[in-house]
């Protein structure tokens, strides 16, 4: 059956073509013909071409990511680390040894794990890692209830992280229970895995700055092996507005000059000395939520409604950011 | 764990084939994982019949953001978890609906993400069509897409219904050697075969 082509719009990245769907400037016709010309020009290009197109998606998706900016400055650091490294090895030139164990710090919502789910896909394409998946685990998914158990449950979770991310939240709880808790034993087993499977292993551990810190201190040994501490900063009120008036705009409201007002103040309030995880991008979106809820409450009675009315948040919809 | 996306035109019957398909597998009650193009997710439960109450219809459309749900599919003599996902239909044109070509969007995004695709078309249509557009433009692109990635199959559905017959035998004209299922989402006939291709191929 033959069918007639669309010319070159090839080169458009995936944002672009869902940009212009949205739009309404291109049929899903015509995006669905760039998608297959663009797989086909993979099947080309070959893998290696391949691998090129999807880190440099993987870079696009950081980049995409609202504020962060010493995180994307780090990851940068250490995509241009890696290749050097393979570049010189291919040279015959003494290489650093590829250790890329790393330490997240940084309140909940700041992007830990969405960054890590980056980290395994651009070392995927790097060839770092062959498969670059992420493995997210807490305390419960790696100590046991009686001895042995738990060398057998870290085992369990290091075998389906190998060739990706072991990603360890919260890991601080590994050294809760002093020195009779089976944590410990995880960390032992951790820690041979990291010897055992250094070229197949990327071991990240996450938590909050404080505690992740303390840790690190009273556990020398586990420091030496992390060489990459990433600090994730909280949002800065601005970065926060930017994230609630995207979100927004996203779902087709906007905020009038009152609810922006009431907004800074929650945030505000929120980033004081009472609150222990201040600004993180779940605390907008929760917000946004509730005052899309309490909007609806507002207008749902009234007579005649314009589009207008449909689209504003007002201070009243905001509230005092408490659930009643 | 694999994820199947369902994908097909619009009013083809993807909503009713998820659900029923799930019924089919001996599930009376689904726990739904709904992500809005926008990026928000939400999951809610549903009992099969309540499901197919709200979010089936004779409109096209009402499915306008990826729904998934997970699913046990036996495969020798152990288990296969598949991640099932509803999609919004796709059209030939633009659609005016700024909300609709989003959806549009976020299934086409998909598309290039999953590990299966299982594309549902209406055989009906291929015959009323007449001899060479047989097959619509939006239809033949995914089907040409998605033979270069392979892990797909097509579900000629509604086979219920008068004239799918002769519209299956100029679907497996317009795309030989394309494996083809004929099943009627409705009746929950042909799942057999879709089960075995699924639990095959994730």
């Amino acid at each position: 059956m033959a069918r007639k082509g669309n010319p070159a719009r090839v080169s458009f990245s995936v944002g672009k073509v869902s940009y212009l769907l949205e739009k309404g400037d291109l049929s899903p016709v015509e995006a669905l013909e760039i998608l297959r010309q663009q797989e086909e020009q993979l099947a080309f290009r070959g893998e290696e071409e391949k691998s090129r197109l999807l880190l440099e998606q993987a870079l696009q998706e950081l980049d995409a990511l609202v504020g962060l900016e010493p995180v994307k400055k780090l990851v940068r650091e250490l995509q241009a680390f890696v290749q050097v490294q393979q570049l010189r090895r291919q040279e015959g030139l003494l290489t650093e040894p590829l250790v890329l164990h790393m330490v997240f710090m940084g309140n909940p919502g700041t992007g830990k794990t969405t960054v890590a789910r980056i980290l395994g896909k651009i070392f995927r394409e790097m060839g770092v890692l062959r498969k670059g998946h992420l493995v997210e685990v807490e305390r419960a998914d790696l100590v046991g209830e009686y001895i042995g158990h738990t060398a057998q449950k870290t085992r369990e979770q290091i075998k389906k992280a190998l060739d990706g991310i072991l990603f360890i939240d919260e890991a601080y709880s590994l050294a809760r229970g002093g020195e009779k808790d089976f944590g410990k034993e995880s960390i032992d087993c951790l820690v041979k895995a990291m010897e055992d499977h250094k070229d197949n292993l990327i071991l990240i551990l996450a938590g909050y700055q404080r505690e992740m810190a303390h840790f690190l201190r009273i556990n020398p040994g586990l420091r030496s092996r992390f060489p990459i501490h990433i600090i994730f900063p909280d949002y800065t009120m601005e970065e926060l507005l930017e994230i609630a008036e995207l979100m927004l705009r996203q779902r087709e409201y906007q905020l009038d000059k009152g609810a922006r007002e009431e907004i800074i103040k929650i945030l505000q309030r929120s980033s004081g000395a009472a609150v222990e995880n201040p600004g993180n991008a779940r605390l907008v979106r929760n917000i946004i939520e509730r005052a899309i809820r309490r909007q609806a409450v507002r207008i749902v009675g009234q007579e005649k409604l314009e589009r207008e009315d449909l689209m504003t948040i007002t201070r009243e919809d905001i509230g005092d950011g408490e659930e009643e | 764990m694999k994820e199947c996306l369902v994908i097909g035109r619009a009013n083809v019957g993807k909503t009713l084939f998820v659900l029923n398909f799930a019924e089919f597998l001996g599930r009376n009650e689904i726990d739904l994982v709904i992500r809005f193009p926008n990026g928000f997710s939400t999951a809610k439960r549903y009992t099969i019949d309540r499901a197919r109450r709200e979010l089936t219809g004779l409109g096209p459309h009402k499915t306008r953001c990826l729904q998934s749900v997970q699913l046990d599919i036996p495969y020798g003599k152990g288990r296969k978890r598949v991640q099932l996902t509803d999609t919004t239909g796709l059209i030939d044109t633009i659609h005016q609906d700024v909300e609709v070509r989003r959806a549009i969007a976020q299934t086409l995004n998909a598309i290039r993400q999953v590990d299966l695709l299982l594309h549902l078309i209406d055989p009906r249509g291929i015959d009323r069509a007449g001899a060479r557009a047989a097959l619509g433009e939006v239809d033949y692109q995914v089907a040409q897409f998605a033979q270069l990635r392979g892990r797909y199959c097509i579900l000629a559905n509604k086979m219920d219904l008068p004239g799918a017959r002769e519209g299956l035998q100029r679907l497996m004209r317009e795309l030989p050697g394309q494996y083809i299922i004929p099943i009627s989402a409705l009746y929950k006939r042909g799942f057999k075969e879709v089960k075995t291709f699924v639990s095959r191929h994730s």
